[in-house]
């Protein structure tokens, strides 16, 4: 039974993929770099060394961490709120397509954002801050919510909402005559 | 939510309209007309001496003196002499060889330039005109260029007063002071002569010649002729003949048995008896001669039976003063008309008939030329036309007569001229008659409007159901759709759009009724063009006929008399009458729970509930003692309004008090000199708002209209201490309350009764000074009064009509500070007291119309169209988008522009797409 013939050299190479070395393999490193194998090989040697390196947070840190970072997302909408605001008092209240669009997209933004409430905060989620991430949440739905009554309140200044009398004139039908007189010429 | 659009919509819309250039005689029409021309004002005349071409000068019935070119039968001028119906008698007068013609009518006698129709000179006669003659004299004391006049005043002081020819000033006069009645004047080439009437004790008339010299106007001879018992009364007299070579009177007994004809200047009355042809009795003598005083003198009387008529040919011998028949022309069943024209010496008379034209010359009766008339050109295929009176020119070429020209006028109100026979053009005078007019409305557009209707008013589901059986239907006529898809779509790209569908309503025809009883249906797309006419009542010559016409669904036309019981129906596309008996029409309006009837009738309005008995009258209006009604307009019966309220800048809601049985009234006091205007609810006679205006101007019209929850009349103030005479349109607005949001007492109630519980409206009136008075206001109406309103008004004395938009007139006009914010989003304007009427709002652009007496309004099947149709003297139509054409593209869309973008979008998709597609596969495949 002949053993079966050796892999062609193509297959070995298929196989065994070189190790991705740094681009510059024939150069050396500038002055000063420390590349990551370097660094870890340098601990491993030299343990006095270590405390150059930072030290790595612990959970109650990165939790924290998550919580200011979350809070910082949830007040975003708030930020912008001023400059929508100057923006939306700036492109008038007639009808135009320009302000039309502003108006959309005013719109939109929260609503998109309050639907994608939780996708947003996932990355935020912890077993201990949780409590804190619900105020976060909170922060976050009323920021868009002012970001709304902004719209909202745009939208009554052009005219649109149906707050008036005259917008429920049409629906209010003239009163029917129980006489009626006609003309008859003599 | 649409409110907000729609009223900044209207906002924007709410601009001065004007009509366009492109639209102005394209979608207007216009007769510029005389009225019926009468026989004896009505002539061909040179207007230069030098030129060879004469136009047709006529005074008509209405009043109107205007030249008519022969050639085409366009108006070259006209100038309207007399306002309204003048009963007296008109006179128009053209010496021989002059530039000028002499009219005369009332008391006032005018000199025209004949060429161009400028008024020379004006004479006011002592008393109304009883004949204006041109003194053909050469003493060689008249001014050279222009003939004197000679002219006879009637009344108590008769007078004849010869008027110098270029200046009117008075070269004497000459009282007659014998208290007989003047009649007529003539001259010879030496004598002028006054013909009076001398009543005798029995009560006949003799007729008695004043002689009078003409240079110094001193009575020279006076006779009586001897008449006898013959003459009952001045209507039995021919004609005094005038200016012919010997003037001659010709009368006839009352049984038309004799004919008696006088020279003036002799009293020798030859007699003729009057041969009876059968058994029909002569029914009218009339007799026609030469006007010019180197004529012959010769002349045609004429006899008309019921059936048929004849002429006779007379010569007058000048040396032995006697008159002699010449010849007779033959007896032709029908009528013919007869008309005498000259040429240097000799004289003809053309006489034309249904079927031919013929001229003989006076001289012998050998006939100089014939042509047979195929037809009149006339509208009225099927009706029988007869000619009722003629003038014609004739051309001379050695012994024959080579060319004819004879203007006709036809029974059925044309006015023809026949070149040799052949109908040249028509003018139809008829029209000039109109004394009530409407738009019909076509039956197929109501049906479709009915069917809408009936969707908007059931159960979504049943709505549904019905539309999809509608569309259901309308598929029958698709094959006809598809087979005419091209030629429309040529024509609507071509822009010639003469495609006889109608499909926005523009072509709604008219129908008219005159005064002398016929309808008229007048194509209202093609306007030149009458579908049918049709005499429908027997008008006695000297009266007129009153009677309006309405429009009923289904394109039928119901014809009230004011004397007549019958209220006859017609169909509107073919003028057949429709017997009422088979009860197809009937008007299906929605019946109220009380109906009340109103006439105005003694001065005073009256009412009665309907079916009721007259004498129980609901309620009487009586004006004050001394005044009395000179106008009533009630809200159109059909008057649809978009919206219950006004929205105001702050959108909040300013709600109009709606009536339908809302009614205008205007008063006058001859006395105080004052006009009182009232609007009255006409179901319960409650006055709902008043108004006096002191010194007010009664000669001048007030005109007056009532649309929707506004009015708006219009008079004229005498000059007082503190202001000029002036004109004044004042505009009022009735609402329910005056402050926004408030309906008013009854609030949400769904009835309203007049009757029960008063609900008094307010009132917002507001005073414009306008720069001439109006003769008659009226609305534009559409379809469903969502677009803006016009008042129309009709301003006689600039021979136009203007359409002021509301919102000028608007009583909510902030006075004497600028408006509010609000008030500018309203579209309203700070109150100036003084409206000029801009020249973009004249709906006439350069036309004049003249003598419109009303203006009648109509909507389109477009919402934003209205169309108008205004009659009198002349008639005129348009139509009209106050709020501009923003349902329909207009001409200015380059349709061209549009396929050719299409187009060409096609072409450059069908060339990427290959290399698109290409350029994707490589992107997959291809690695650079």
């Amino acid at each position: 039974m002949a053993a079966p013939p050796p892999p062609p050299q193509w297959v070995l190479d298929l196989n065994s993929t070189p190790p991705s070395k740094s681009r510059s393999g024939a150069f050396a490193d500038p002055p000063g770099f420390t590349s990551a194998t370097a660094v870890q090989q340098s601990k491993g040697a030299k343990g006095a060394k270590a405390t150059t390196a930072r030290a790595k947070p612990s959970q109650e840190e990165m939790d924290t961490l998550k919580l200011k970072k979350a809070w910082e997302v949830a007040l975003a909408p708030a930020k912008q709120l001023p400059m929508n605001a100057i923006g939306m008092y700036m492109s008038g209240n007639s009808l135009q397509m320009f302000s039309i669009m502003m108006v959309f997209m005013l719109f939109k933004a929260p609503i998109q954002a309050l639907m994608n409430i939780n996708q947003t905060f996932v990355r935020f989620e912890t077993e201990s801050k949780k409590q804190e991430l619900l105020m976060v949440k909170i922060a976050f739905v009323g920021c868009n919510l002012l970001a709304l009554a902004l719209g909202t309140w745009k939208v009554n200044q052009m005219g649109l909402l149906p707050t008036t009398r005259s917008d429920w004139l049409a629906w209010e039908v003239p009163r029917e005559p129980l006489e009626r007189a006609y003309f008859v010429p003599s | 939510m649409m409110l907000p659009l729609l009223a900044a919509a209207c906002l924007l819309l709410r601009s001065a309209s004007a009509v366009f250039a492109d639209e102005a005689f394209n979608l207007d029409y216009h007769h510029a007309l005389l009225g019926k021309p009468q026989e004896s004002t009505t002539f061909f005349h040179r207007p230069n001496p030098a030129s060879r071409a004469s136009l047709i000068y006529s005074l008509s019935e209405k009043g109107v003196l205007g030249a008519v070119n022969p050639r085409d039968g366009s108006l070259v001028w006209r100038q309207l002499l007399s306002e309204g119906e003048s009963s007296g008698a008109s006179f128009l007068r053209a010496g021989e060889d002059q530039d000028a013609v002499v009219s005369g009518i009332g008391n006032r006698v005018d000199s025209w330039a004949a060429g161009d129709g400028r008024l020379a000179w004006s004479h006011v006669a002592p008393a109304s005109l009883q004949d204006v003659e041109i003194l053909e004299l050469s003493d060689g004391k008249e001014t050279p260029g222009a003939k004197d006049a000679l002219i006879l005043a009637g009344g108590e002081h008769a007078e004849v007063q010869r008027l110098d020819g270029a200046t009117g000033a008075v070269k004497w006069s000459h009282k007659l002071e014998s208290g007989d009645e003047p009649y007529q004047v003539s001259a010879s080439s030496t004598e002028v002569f006054a013909i009076l009437l001398h009543k005798t004790m029995l009560g006949y008339i003799k007729i008695k010649v004043v002689s009078l010299d003409p240079v110094t106007g001193k009575k020279t001879d006076e006779y009586t002729l001897a008449s006898d018992s013959e003459l009952a009364s001045a209507d039995t007299i021919i004609s005094v003949g005038a200016n012919s070579a010997s003037p001659i009177i010709a009368w006839t007994d009352s049984a038309y048995t004799t004919l008696k004809v006088n020279i003036i200047g002799t009293k020798a009355v030859s007699s003729f008896n009057i041969e009876k042809h059968n058994e029909h009795a002569v029914q009218r003598v009339a007799l026609h001669a030469p006007y010019h005083t180197n004529s012959l003198a010769h002349f045609l009387v004429h006899f008309e039976t019921a059936v048929s008529d004849w002429a006779e040919v007379y010569h007058v011998n000048l040396k032995k003063s006697t008159v002699e028949k010449a010849y007779s022309l033959p007896k032709v069943s029908g009528h013919s008309a007869f008309s005498t024209s000259t040429n240097d010496a000799n004289v003809y008379f053309t006489r034309v008939t249904n079927g031919q034209v013929s001229t003989v010359s006076s001289a012998s009766h050998g006939v100089l030329g014939r042509w047979a008339i195929s037809n009149f050109g006339t509208v009225g295929k099927s009706e029988e036309t007869a000619p009722l009176h003629a003038v014609s020119e004739v051309s001379i070429k050695g012994d024959s007569v080579s060319a004819v020209r004879s203007a006709v006028y036809l029974s059925s109100g044309e006015w023809v001229l026949l070149r040799d026979g052949s109908a040249t053009w028509q003018r139809l005078e008829v029209l000039a008659d109109t004394i009530s007019a409407a738009f019909t409305i076509p039956a197929e557009a109501e049906a479709l409007v009915h069917e809408l209707e009936e969707e908007a008013h059931s159960t979504p589901i049943h709505a549904y159901i019905h539309r999809v059986k509608r569309h259901i239907n309308d598929l029958k006529s698709l094959p006809e759709i598809v087979r005419n898809l091209p030629q429309s779509f040529m024509r609507g790209f071509l822009g010639t759009s003469d495609d006889h569908s109608d499909a926005f309503g523009f072509k709604k025809s008219i129908i008219c009724a005159t005064s002398s009883g016929r309808l008229l249906a007048l194509e209202g797309g093609n306007p030149n063009s009458i579908i049918w006419t049709k005499q429908v009542a027997d008008v006695p010559a000297g009266q007129s006929w009153a009677a309006r016409v309405e429009a009923l669904p289904n394109g039928v036309i119901r014809l009230i008399e004011d004397n007549g019981s019958e209220t006859p129906l017609f169909n509107a596309t073919t003028g057949e009458k429709i017997s009422s008996s088979s009860q197809e029409v009937h008007v299906d309006s929605p019946v109220p729970l009380v109906a009340v009837e109103y006439t105005l009738q003694n001065g005073e309005l009256a009412a009665t509930a309907s079916g009721q008995n007259k004498a129980d009258t609901l309620w009487r209006f009586v004006p004050q003692p001394g005044e009395k009604i000179l106008g009533l307009v009630s809200r159109p019966v059909n008057d649809p309004v978009a919206s219950i309220g006004k929205v105001l800048g702050d959108r909040n809601v300013l709600y109009k008090y709606l009536n339908p049985n809302l009614a205008l009234l205007v008063t006058a006091h001859e006395a105080v000199k004052s006009a009182s205007v009232y609007v009255l609810d006409t179901v319960s006679g409650a006055v709902i708002y008043s108004n006096t205006h002191k010194n007010v101007d009664l000669s001048e019209p007030i005109a007056s209209t009532l649309s929707e929850n506004w009015f708006a009349y219009s008079f004229t103030a005498e000059a007082s201490d503190s202001s000029p005479k002036g004109h004044q349109l004042v505009s009022g607005e009735l609402f329910e309350s005056l402050s926004s949001n408030d309906r008013g007492i009854l609030d949400a109630a769904v009835n309203v009764s007049s009757l029960s519980g008063s609900t008094e409206p307010h009132t917002l009136t507001q005073t414009y000074q306008i720069p001439e008075s109006i003769a008659k206001l009226s609305v534009t109406q559409t379809r469903q009064g969502i677009t803006s309103r016009q008042l129309l008004a009709v301003l006689a004395d600039s021979s136009a009509i203007v359409g002021i938009p509301r919102g000028v007139i608007d009583p909510r006009r902030p006075v004497g500070r600028d408006p509010t914010k609000n008030e500018q989003m309203e579209g309203l304007v700070r109150y100036a007291p003084v409206i000029e009427f801009d020249p973009k709002w004249h709906l006439n652009h350069a036309r004049e119309v003249l003598g419109i007496k009303n203006v009648v309004t109509s909507p389109a099947l477009l919402e934003s169209t209205s169309l108008i149709f205004a009659y009198g003297l002349d008639v005129f139509g348009t139509r009209l988008s106050p709020s501009f054409n923003f349902d329909m593209i207009g001409k200015d869309f380059n349709k061209f522009q549009m396929l050719a973008t299409v187009a060409a979008l096609a072409v450059v998709t069908f060339v990427v797409t290959p290399l698109v597609k290409r350029k994707q596969v490589n992107a997959r495949w291809q690695f650079a």
